[in-house]
């Protein structure tokens, strides 16, 4: 997977990627033989989307500036 | 000057007027007050005059363009923040600092002028809204960290996603000081190296009044300049200011701000492993697919053979029926016998027929 720049959401760039998976898998790519390994490679990702969800929290900085 | 006849003092035209603004600003450095505007009219683009009155009295008022934040027409009620002075040519007047409508009927009067010189230049239109990215890692926060539309969202955009840097200018969000205060704070957002990606200016509910800072042009026209697309939630639901018009999403409360900022993460969670069970059929129906096709293919292969079998069967069948039609027996039940032994006089001969077995002795044998 392609490592995120400062814009770009972690999970974003994990979901894009799952969506790839969904992509292939109900695509004309799809085949039996390649569909064990990556369903188990989406498997890991949506269950990495859930736990980054769940733990991620916001960092909330008051600037120090005055505006007055 | 001095007039020493009677200890009064002799003071130049300038001087009296110098000392006369000086008691004027020590007693009143700045007041406010109340009244109706009449005779309004500016000068040169620059210069705004107007007389303040009320039924009892009336004062000339001077102030420049650039303090004029709200429109100002004759007949609204205002309140102004001003000294009082008098001019150089003897004439009482207030120099305007500041000045705003008072009253829901000035206050909706000055917003209608202000909405529709602004729409006139297009600030409010469609094609300048730009949109806001899906899930967005900066943003900046622009409000009274006091107030409770602040907890709101903070509250809510924590519930809701996680993992972005939120960055809070904490300013006034009422009050003569507020939209200022704003300005300096949009500024800051644009004028930093790592840009947020969304700037969000919000405050709860409150009065016409309380609100009216986010109706100051300045402040509006800084909100559509900004580099950082907008998102403006002040307010309740049915509160509209001109603030709202100028953003790039209008939210309707700051709850609703946060709403429209980031996705919600049960959401996220249940796309996902609705994501997962569509992966899941699809390998489920390619294994049944699988194994109808291996089904079929044996059933095929079972097909053939048993086919195979039928013509060898068949053959078999037939090659039966051609060797028994060239059996000596099928010869001999037609009525035909086999002879064997010597052709010659007294000797014996072995016949066969279908039913018997026969031994005879040769008695004559002639040519044919």
């Amino acid at each position: 997977m392609s490592k995120s720049d400062k814009t770009t959401s972690p999970i974003s760039d994990k979901l894009a990627k799952l969506q790839e998976y969904v992509e292939w898998f109900e695509g004309d790519g799809f085949s039996i033989e390649q569909s064990l390994e990556k369903f188990s490679e989406a498997e890991k990702l949506a269950a990495e989307v859930e736990h980054d969800l769940q733990e991620l929290k916001n960092e909330v900085v008051v600037l120090n500036a005055k505006f007055e | 000057m001095e007039n020493t006849s009677n200890q009064t003092p002799l003071l130049s035209v300038s001087d009296f007027l110098a000392i006369v603004n000086q008691t004027l600003e020590y007693a009143y450095p700045s007041i406010e007050i109340e009244g109706e505007v009449a005779s309004f009219k500016i000068n040169q683009g620059k210069y705004v005059f107007f007389d303040l009155k009320d039924a009892g009295g009336s004062v000339g008022c001077f102030m420049t363009v650039w303090q004029l934040r709200v429109p100002i027409e004759d007949g609204m009620k205002v309140i102004v923040r001003a000294n009082p002075k008098i001019t150089q040519w003897g004439k009482f007047s207030l120099t305007v600092q500041s000045i705003r409508p008072s009253g829901e009927g000035s206050l909706k009067k000055s917003y209608e002028l202000l909405k529709t010189k602004l729409e006139g230049e297009g600030l409010f239109n469609e094609e300048r809204k730009r949109p806001l990215p899906a899930m967005p890692t900066h943003i900046g926060v622009i409000s009274s960290t006091q107030a409770a539309g602040y907890a709101d969202f903070i509250k809510i955009i924590g519930d809701r996603w996680g993992g972005m840097k939120i960055e809070v200018a904490h300013t006034q969000v009422q009050g003569e000081a507020a939209p200022d205060q704003m300005i300096r704070a949009i500024r800051h957002f644009n004028e930093q190296p790592e840009l947020p990606q969304i700037l969000v200016i919000i405050r709860g509910g409150g009065s016409a009044d309380d609100l009216s800072s986010f109706n100051d042009e300045l402040l509006v026209r800084e909100i559509a300049a900004s580099r950082i697309p907008t998102v403006v939630g002040v307010g309740h639901e049915i509160d509209e200011t001109l603030a709202d018009f100028a953003a790039d999403v209008r939210a309707a409360t700051p709850s609703n701000a946060a709403q429209l900022i980031v996705p919600d993460k049960r959401e996220i969670v249940a796309e996902t492993r609705h994501a997962m069970k569509r992966i899941l059929s699809r390998v489920a129906y390619a294994i049944d697919e699988l194994r109808a096709s291996a089904r079929e293919s044996i059933s095929t292969m079972y097909q053939a053979i048993e086919t195979g079998i039928s013509s060898a069967e068949q053959a078999l069948q037939d090659k039966r029926s051609l060797l028994s039609a060239y059996s000596p027996m099928a010869v001999l039940e037609r009525g035909y016998a086999i002879v064997r032994g010597k052709q010659t006089v007294g000797e014996k001969l072995h016949i066969s027929t279908n039913v018997n077995e026969i031994t005879a002795e040769v008695t004559d044998v002639k040519k044919r």
